[in-house]
């Protein structure tokens, strides 16, 4: 005959608080549990090998144009620098200007604060020079004797900045000496439409430099939304084994770690790749580009210093990538805990 | 060991509740089965030992654990103090038997070596020596159950819930798979069975909870059960 069981006993607190003390977590081996997790997001990344293949070509296209954008505006930089700096001002004075006053103006010239350095050449020199570099051409000659008097004395003036020239512009129309010598011929040439066309160009630098860093932008939220998704579609088809996982007392890190191992995974190799690729094609492209003008040297030369430091930053980028997307990813699966 | 005081759970809002006012205390080593047809609330119980589920109101304890002081941060050392079988066994499909079973032991920070000594013993107390390399698909209903059993015991629960750990299998493995859980309670480890299977109750002669209807209809000691 069976016999009813008692009731359930009465509860006391201190049971209970004993109780709770066992659900401390035991000292958990932490280097151990990571070297766990570590491995499970190694042996998920090849498993999933095509997942892994196209997470990664996102994330290498991403980084590529990160990279490219940023030396694109590098370059682009020291190339109008570069031409900017060519510019000069020149003023024509008459040939017959005492060598006194030229000595004088020069001087007066240098001392102002917007001229980075004044170069005379005399009438001379520039019939010289005229000579030496016209020296094949057949009229050379007749064109010399015609124009034997024709030739000014010249100042040649860089400034400090072809934006700021009032100053040496107003010294010309009020100094005295500058005036009586002033070339009637030519007028003084502060390269108005030389620096149109440089502004155009530093307008239309300026511009690309915004649209390669919203590419840039773009990008990488395209690129995160490919790994989010990657990430997802792998979690999505591993449901089942989450919830196992669970059930079993994994607890959230032990069942993220594995994602994120394989998002940094992808973002480290994507970066070593995207790096690579991106030096091999600047330095392809370098003795072209600067055939064309553009100043490549100086950025290549210092990409080749810098070489750690921006394969660093690459790998950080795409890691980072990584680890936000993966981190969203999981959340919506890990957030209830049954 | 395990304690509920009315304790009531309804899964839709004004809903019939699953369980009503379902009290029960279950004394350290013992063997219980919980029986009832499906819908009876077994499976609710069950899950709300292991907190996949929460209660509406009632009290829950276990193993000195008030499941009214849990925090969700703490489910998973809940968990892990709890040995569970599920009826479709839960293995992970890409991994072999041992893998399956060091799996656990992982999850609690056990130190390899420690898993590398453990793992075989708990393979042959289930009887599967010679299969630790297999993968799950490669082996019989009854051998996943195994698995099952000795991943839910490797940790060394005090609390062992199998629920309907026989129903997709054949009369040879059912009662292989409940000699396994009567050895397991004969270590020590309190057992919570539940099951709908008749002859199981009949033969066991093991202390059996009738729930009918989200009710306690029953508890009797050497039980049995008609259906």
């Amino acid at each position: 005959m069976a016999k009813e069981v008692t009731r359930p006993t009465k509860l006391t607190k201190r049971s209970s608080q004993a109780g709770m003390k066992a659900l401390e977590p035991r000292r958990r081996h932490r280097v151990t549990t990571f070297f766990r997790i570590v491995k499970y997001g190694m042996s998920s990344f090849s498993r999933n090998a095509w997942l892994s293949v196209a997470a990664l070509a996102v994330m290498l296209i991403t980084l590529l144009i990160i990279f490219i954008s940023v030396v694109a505006r590098d370059v682009m930089t020291s190339t109008v620098a570069d031409i900017r700096d060519k510019i000069d001002m020149s003023i024509y004075i008459k040939p017959d200007t005492p060598s006194k006053d030229v000595d004088k103006i020069k001087v007066d010239i240098g001392r102002l604060s917007s001229v980075k350095s004044v170069k005379y050449v005399s009438p001379e020199e520039a019939h010289d020079e005229y000579a030496r570099e016209h020296v094949n051409e057949d009229n050379t000659t007749e064109v010399l004797n015609k124009a034997k008097n024709n030739f000014q004395g010249t100042f040649n003036i860089k400034v400090v900045n072809i934006d700021n020239t009032s100053e040496l512009e107003n010294f010309i129309k009020t100094n005295e000496t500058v005036k009586k010598a002033l070339s009637e011929r030519y007028k003084p040439s502060f390269s108005t439409d030389r620096k149109q066309a440089i502004d155009n160009i530093a307008n239309t630098v300026r511009f690309a430099e915004r649209v390669g860093l919203l590419a840039a932008v773009i990008f990488i939220v395209i690129a995160a939304l490919m790994i989010f998704n990657t990430i997802r579609m792998s979690i999505h088809n591993r449901r089942e084994e989450i919830h196992m996982m669970k059930l079993i007392g994994a607890d959230k890190g032990f069942i993220r770690g594995p994602f994120v191992v394989e998002a940094v995974l992808t973002g480290v190799i994507a970066a070593v790749f995207a790096t690579a690729i991106g030096y091999s094609l600047l330095f392809l492209a370098e003795d072209k580009l600067e055939a064309y003008g553009v100043a490549v040297h100086q950025t290549t030369s210092e990409l080749m210093v810098f070489l750690p430091f921006i394969a660093l930053a690459m790998i950080l980028i795409g890691s980072t990538i990584g680890v936000v997307s993966s981190i969203l990813a999981t959340h919506r699966y890990l957030k209830a805990q049954n | 060991m395990i304690l509920l005081d009315r304790v009531t759970k309804s899964y839709e809002k004004k809903g019939k509740p699953a369980i009503s006012r379902i009290s029960l205390h279950v004394e350290p080593k013992e063997f219980v089965i919980l029986v009832g047809t499906s819908g009876a609330g077994k499976s609710t119980v069950l899950k709300m030992l292991t907190r996949e589920e929460k209660p509406d109101s009632g009290k829950i304890i276990v193993g000195g654990i008030d499941y009214d002081d849990l925090k969700d941060k703490q489910i998973p050392f809940l968990r892990q103090k709890l040995g569970v079988a599920f009826q479709d066994f839960k293995l992970l499909p890409t991994r072999t038997v041992f893998e399956n079973i060091a799996f656990a032991l992982e999850i609690v920070g056990m130190p390899g070596r420690e898993i590398r000594n453990t793992v075989p013993k708990v393979i042959e107390l289930v009887g599967l020596k010679g299969k630790e390399k297999n993968f799950p698909d490669e082996l019989s209903g009854g051998e996943r159950q195994r698995v099952a059993i000795a991943r839910a015991v490797a940790r060394q629960p005090k609390i062992l819930m199998a629920d309907e750990p026989t129903a997709n299998l054949d009369p040879k493995n059912t009662w292989e798979i409940v000699r396994l859980l009567e050895k397991i309670n004969s270590y020590g480890t309190t057992v919570l069975l539940a099951t709908h299977n008749v002859e199981i109750v009949n033969r066991l002669k093991r202390r059996v909870i009738t729930l009918e209807g989200g009710k306690v209809t029953s508890d009797q000691a050497q039980g049995g059960y008609k259906q």
